[in-house]
């Protein structure tokens, strides 16, 4: 069963799938194979950590370090979407 | 000139001018709101009675040319909780009261008999004519003939049909910059309080008012630099940012990821469809449609979150679709058509109800059978039973718990009888024991700002590792402290992460008042009003056992988190160690 990666916003354009409504995330399903983390899929699909604001592992926020499992779903928001009340979401990571 | 603060009373129309008191020299927005209502209005007394009052005040530097601080904060006892009330909001009024030297307006007393009053300020005085040719119509139109009437410089704050009928869902509207009455103190029913009294409008005209006075210009000036320095470097509050570009919408799909956006009466907390009502697409639509995004809702403010929101030709603008109004009369209700909310939400502030008790109540209606969750046009049916004055209506707008006790519904969203912002506490614990234990109702905006890091009153640099009753309690002090200042509370983004920002913001304050303020000082200010706040509803009869969430929070998990609330009382009790 591959990741599910829910793109959103601006970081859509830099695919190259066709683009949907702005508002509705790209899904793009990655083999789990050589993804280890949330960073392997951040290189896997070519963008920088520096243009992601927040990461949420099964609705859960979590960082880059956060390791990740077939049948995962993983959504990346870009850096002009960085609202959050971010002290209220505690971050996950794995070491 | 010193500030003077408007005493209105309503039972023999008199306004009057007097001294500010010197207890009084250095507080301002919440500040000043809580107290006078602390000092004044009986803890016990019925909000819609003789002796209940409502005030206004501007922040501490509203009116001056510091970035963002177009805030106004509304205060009195609440019809819907039954214990003190401050209700903020962003508008042009608030900077011409301040720029008038006006420290706070205070409505007392009763009209003998129906009538209805407007109240004009402008720089000579305060006078009263009849407003009865404007009870019982819509906002939109009022307030365009107001401003036909009155000029179109005037900024006007008034109150609508529900708060007419008592109504504790009822807030006051204040225009935004194109004359819509589409900016609110929405919470807490305060427009009923206003209505109570017999007076239905205020307008004020600034031209050719005094202006703020700045105590020592140098470090005022020196203040700002390095606010606005923040504000244009910080990812969330820049030109391009989260804010300017989609509004606070784009929380819609983050908060949906989060699993935290109720769905159809918080019976989930994630649902794909809400795409269709986030700020990405709304900022699209608005730009196809010729609305207006950014917008700033007051002069000076350089966030610029607001907007326009049209009907689908670009016409009859409705004004803002903030994010929790989105969320109320969107995926709350079942609702996932932006058209559908812009309507809901012109209905609102026609009718001049809060959307946030709007939405929660239309939800639990929904639940009670009175129309199927999705149904955007019964909703809006719902809601117009108020401008009919009919029974129905009358239940509707007493909010979410009465018209949940109504319908036998027992899944209430409420705290202190306050309906639940958009953020479901059993997937973000925390802002639930904000939401127990404010002494607001449930509020989202009592317990974000500044991180306790920054604050220096948690001792904690690490969020994950922070008590939620350390953390909500620092929030809410935090947050108390932003809305006595005037201050935008969506400074705090940038100020958390960029400490020079929050030293401006405590300069600016020292520039204004001639202050010696630091940045520790923030947490004893905010303290010091909650403190007051908290012992007028305990005078009003509130305990540690009205500080809960609603048992279906506690018991029922929510999908896809699959979580509940789970937060002790014992944990709840340690915020105030009551």
């Amino acid at each position: 069963m591959p990741i599910k990666v829910k793109i959103f916003g601006d970081l859509k354009e830099r695919l190259p799938y066709q683009a949907s409504n702005i508002g509705v995330p790209l899904i793009v399903n990655l083999e789990s194979k050589g993804i280890e983390r949330v960073s392997s899929i951040i290189d896997e699909l070519s963008f920088k950590e520096s243009e992601i604001s927040h990461i949420f592992v099964n609705h859960k926020y979590s960082g880059f370090t956060k390791k990740v499992y077939e049948g995962d779903i993983v959504a990346l928001f870009p850096k002009n979407m960085a609202l959050l009340y971010k002290w209220y979401y505690p971050k996950e990571e794995d070491d | 000139m010193p500030k003077k603060i408007i005493r209105v009373n309503m039972s023999n129309l008199e306004a009057k001018y007097e001294e500010l008191p010197e207890k009084y020299a250095v507080l301002g927005g919440r500040g000043m709101t809580s107290t006078i209502v602390a000092d004044e209005v009986d803890p016990m007394c019925h909000p819609l009675g003789p002796s209940a009052k409502v005030v206004f005040a501007p922040g501490l530097v509203t009116g001056t040319k510091a970035p963002s601080c177009g805030r106004l904060s509304v205060g009195g006892k609440s019809p819907l909780t039954g214990g003190i009330k401050e209700a903020n909001v962003g508008t042009n009024f608030a900077h011409a009261l301040a720029k008038l030297q006006i420290a706070a307006i205070i409505v007392e007393g009763q009209v003998k008999g129906d009538d209805y009053y407007l109240l004009k300020v402008n720089k000579d005085g305060a006078q009263f004519s009849k407003a009865n040719q404007w009870a019982g119509k819509g906002l939109y139109g009022v307030y365009k003939q107001i401003l036909s009437e009155f000029g179109a410089k005037v900024h006007v704050c008034g109150v609508g049909i529900a708060a007419e009928l008592g109504g504790a869902m009822s807030g006051i509207a204040f225009s935004d910059p194109e004359g819509l009455p589409s900016r609110y103190a929405g919470r807490g029913g305060l427009g009923a309080v206003m209505a109570s009294r017999g007076l239905k409008f205020i307008v004020v005209d600034d031209t050719d008012a005094p202006g703020v006075q700045i105590a020592n210009q140098e470090v005022f000036s020196a203040g700002i630099k390095k606010l606005v320095k923040a504000l244009a470097d910080h990812d969330v509050t820049k030109p391009g940012g989260a804010l300017s570009s989609y509004g606070t919408a784009v929380l819609v799909n983050i908060i949906n990821e989060a699993g935290g956006l109720p769905q159809r009466n918080f019976s989930a907390g994630s649902d794909d469809r809400s795409a269709g009502v986030s700020g990405e697409t709304k900022a699209e639509e608005i730009q196809k449609r010729g609305g207006v995004r950014p917008h700033a809702c007051n002069t000076g403010c350089v966030i610029r979150c607001s907007e326009v929101w049209t009907n689908p030709k670009g016409k009859d603008p409705v004004g803002v679709l903030e994010y929790e109004s989105v969320w109320a009369l969107g995926p709350n209700s079942g609702i996932y058509n932006l058209d559908d909310v812009g309507e809901l939400n012109r209905a609102c502030n026609d009718l001049g109800v809060d959307t946030i008790e709007a939405g929660d109540t239309l939800a639990v209606a929904m639940e009670g059978g009175l129309v199927n969750f999705g149904d955007g046009k019964g909703a809006l049916k719902l809601l117009e039973e108020m401008r009919k004055k009919s029974p129905l209506g009358r239940i509707i707008a007493n909010g979410t718990e009465f018209t949940g006790k109504a319908l036998g519904v027992w899944r209430i969203p409420t705290v202190k009888g306050q309906g639940l912002p958009a953020y479901d506490p059993r997937a973000i614990k925390g802002i639930g024991v904000t939401y127990a234990t404010t002494p607001m109702g449930a509020d989202h905006t009592a317990g974000y700002a500044i991180a306790t890091e920054i604050m220096g009153v948690g001792g904690q640099a690490d969020p994950r590792d922070v008590k939620k009753s350390d953390l909500s309690r620092n929030l809410q002090l935090a947050t108390a402290a932003v809305d006595a200042s005037g201050y935008c509370l969506f400074i705090a983004f940038a100020v958390l992460d960029i400490p020079e920002g929050l030293e401006g913001v405590v300069e600016s304050i020292n520039g204004v008042y001639g202050t010696s303020l630091t940045v520790a000082d923030v947490a004893p200010i905010g303290q010091s009003i909650i403190d007051v706040e908290r012992k007028f509803n305990k005078a009003a009869g509130f305990t540690s056992l009205d500080d809960r969430l609603p048992e279906f929070l506690r018991t029922e998990p929510v999908p896809p988190t699959n979580e509940v609330f789970g937060v002790s009382d014992e944990e709840l009790d340690k915020v105030w160690g009551s």
